[in-house]
């Protein structure tokens, strides 16, 4: 071949040309990717250089090294935060993805008043979650709180459902549990309801009882959905703050066995001004998110069956 | 047609973004932000005052509560978008003052004499003046006339001591119908602070943390006591049902520290407004009552300095502070207008606060308090639970102190 033969060879290959059609593309998802730039991106790197940096008050920061992170390691409470977290996670995301999953499958029957039940169930969620905050406080008070009434009628002590350091957290959960068991019934309900029922139809020929349908057919066709219900819901569990931020406070016995790692963040940067350390904080707790995630995403190829 | 219309809604848009410039052309608007819920009235009646003389002006007021308010603040001073006038509080002063985000008020060449001297000083950083004393609040002993009727009890009074405190908080104590007789919680103003002044103890003073001081140790212990082992205050959970000023209003607890701030709301506690009264501190080894004052600060980045100046200077006038106790705010800053405020309190002995100031004590501050403080308060929570005792607790902060101040 001669070289004049590989120089047309080479003009005959596509040279890389910016395409007229290209720019709309581009126009069309830069709001999303400036908004992830700036929203996500930008305050991600910020977040680790300020992790490296000692910065308290309003003066300007200084470079530390890893000092916060072998404050980190040697802070006591962090690992009784984590320990919270992971607690925290631990009671609500089986019972409530169980609990929404059971009144799913009891909604997705015929019965009478359905609408008005999934109306109910749903409710929690669009309720503001400061608001619900402050109704549950009022529900667990010790001495008037209704929760207690209740209780004392079947002759049950006195419980501190908010400052006993053994059930602060789980009187948190109640609420976490309770806030979200709606919306996770409607993602599942959505679910039931995509199954054909060509599927119990056959199997009922075959003589399969109602528990044998529900763990042969309901449950593989409906781990999609759970899946990602599950996803959702470990998400949001580690990432608690509010319902814990609002019903905690520093002067409450219970604080130290309660509060999350978000909680502690907060805490340390916006009411003890020590941003430094409130990010290495956080970048402890974005290590404890992507291992939870990579256990989650591995377990999605054993457990979860795609049509 | 449709380019048109496309093009008359884009203009109309457009506009309208200049709308609020175009107004406020030859007007100035300045913002005023503060804390207090109970004071927005009397802080609003200055803002229309100051209007009404000043037609050009428009003074926006902003309330946010405490915790909310130095969060905001702080983002508010970094991001270079303070409020134009805001009020300031010892704690976070230095902050501050140090970091250049206050305006500097020597050029006011305001008459200083008829505030209370200290705390003039409390605002006066390397000779000059960055906020104006706007009041002062000091702390009392109230008590709840009912329950002492009941129990047939003298009434407290200038000659009470720690002990009959103590003695007669337990006589008062009647645990199987919820009524405690001291309120004891974790609480620095309105707590233990005045506990540790009057013991000779030390919070901060020259530099130095005085919480590794027996005297202060000690004082935190007694306190702390009366609900550990004396049991005349309720528990510190009951505390996180209900703080120690709902639990007196609502009767459950028969004395407690409370600062003058809350009188206003007090005296409009249908429940408790006619039951209650107040004395002042019972003594340990000297009198003590922490005391501390408020200011109004400027933004340094104003974009209006001469107006927020003269703005502040008319917060200070005897005219305003004349104003913010007619309203009930606070106990005014400007000397002889202090009765504007005691004499709308016909039923209780409101005079025990100015009383105080005699022997008051400033309400210890720092360079860097606002960066101890949430520190202090978990570690005194692990004093209350036993995690610690009152000393680890107290050495442990006093080391938390020093290495924060030394920096």
């Amino acid at each position: 071949m001669s070289a004049q033969a590989i120089n047309s060879d080479l003009r005959r290959k596509k040279p890389f040309r910016f395409q007229s059609d290209w720019g709309w593309a581009y126009l069309l998802i830069a709001p999303t990717i400036i908004g992830l730039i700036i929203l996500n991106l930008y305050p991600f790197v910020e977040t680790i250089i300020l992790s490296t940096q000692k910065s308290q008050g309003l003066g300007a920061a200084k470079f530390v090294g890893l000092q916060n992170y072998e404050k980190l390691f040697a802070d006591k409470q962090i690992w009784q935060s984590t320990w919270n977290t992971l607690y925290y996670m631990i009671l609500t995301v089986p019972v409530g993805v169980f609990l929404a999953l059971v009144l799913a499958v009891l909604l997705n029957s015929k019965i009478r008043g359905r609408d008005v039940y999934r109306g109910i169930y749903f409710m929690p969620m669009v309720v503001a979650p400061a608001a619900v905050a402050m109704v549950w406080k009022w529900i667990f008070n010790a001495e008037v709180g209704i929760l207690n009434q209740f209780l004392g009628l079947f002759g049950v002590a006195t419980i501190n459902w908010l400052s006993d350091p053994n059930t602060a957290i789980i009187s948190c959960a109640m609420i976490g549990i309770w806030s979200a068991v709606g919306y996770d019934l409607v993602l599942i309900l959505a679910g039931l309801q995509s199954i054909s029922t060509s599927y119990y139809e056959a199997s009922e020929i075959d003589g399969a009882s109602a528990v044998q349908r529900f763990f042969h057919i309901t449950v593989p066709l409906i781990s999609p959905t759970l899946f990602f219900v599950v996803i959702m819901r470990v998400m949001t569990s580690i990432k608690q703050f509010d319902t814990v931020y609002l019903l905690i406070k520093s002067t409450n016995p219970a604080y130290k066995k309660t509060i999350t790692l978000m909680v502690m963040f907060y805490r340390e940067a916006f009411e003890k001004f020590n941003k430094g350390y409130a990010s290495a904080i956080v970048m402890w707790s974005f290590v404890i998110i992507m291992v939870i995630t990579a256990i989650q995403f591995w377990s999605e190829k054993k457990l979860v069956h795609y049509e | 047609m449709k380019k048109t219309l496309a093009m008359l809604v884009t203009l109309c848009l457009l506009l309208s973004l200049f709308a609020p410039v175009a107004l406020a052309e030859g007007d100035v608007t300045i913002t005023f932000a503060f804390w207090d819920t109970n004071q927005e009235p009397g802080m609003k009646a200055i803002a229309e005052a100051y209007m009404a003389k000043n037609p050009n002006v428009k003074v926006e007021t902003q309330v946010t509560p405490w915790n909310e308010y130095w969060t905001k603040l702080e983002a508010a001073a970094q991001g270079g978008a303070l409020p134009d006038v805001f009020w300031m509080h010892s704690n976070q002063f230095y902050k501050y003052v140090t970091a250049g985000m206050l305006l500097d008020l020597t050029d006011l060449n305001l008459d200083y004499s008829p505030y209370p001297a200290g705390i003039t000083a409390l605002y006066n950083y390397e000779g000059s003046q960055w906020a104006v004393p706007k009041d002062y609040d000091t702390i009392a002993l109230a008590y709840n006339k009912e329950l002492f009727d009941k129990a047939g009890i003298a009434y407290p009074d200038d000659t009470w001591t720690w002990d009959t405190l103590r003695e007669t908080a337990k006589k008062l104590n009647d645990v199987e119908n919820g009524v405690y007789g001291f309120a004891a919680p974790n609480d620095t103003q309105s707590g233990y602070y005045n506990f540790v002044y009057q013991n000779g103890g030390k919070i901060f003073e020259n530099g130095e943390s005085g919480f590794n001081l027996p005297e202060t140790q000690e004082a935190i212990k007694t306190w702390m006591n009366f609900m550990l082992e004396d049991g005349i205050s309720p528990s510190l959970e009951s505390f996180t049902d209900m703080s120690q000023d709902d639990q007196f209003q609502a009767g459950k607890v028969a004395m407690e520290f409370i600062g003058s701030w809350m009188m206003s709301a007090f005296t409009s506690n249908e429940f408790i407004k006619d039951k209650f009264d107040l004395c002042v501190l019972p003594q340990g080894k000297t009198r003590a009552s922490i005391y501390n004052g408020l200011g109004y600060a400027g933004a340094y980045n104003t974009a209006n300095p001469d107006v927020v100046k003269d703005f502040i200077a008319f917060c200070g006038s005897e005219e305003a502070n004349i104003l913010q106790a007619q309203n009930k705010a606070a106990i005014p800053a400007y000397k002889g207008t202090e009765h504007y405020f005691t004499d709308l309190f016909t039923n209780i002995n409101i005079a025990c606060y100015t009383e105080m100031i005699e022997y008051g004590v400033q309400f210890p501050f720092s360079p860097n308090k606002s960066l101890w403080e949430g520190t202090e308060t978990e570690l005194m929570t692990s004093a209350y639970t036993g995690e610690l005792t009152v000393e680890e607790a107290c050495n442990q902060l006093h080391e938390a102190i020093m290495e924060i101040e030394a920096e």
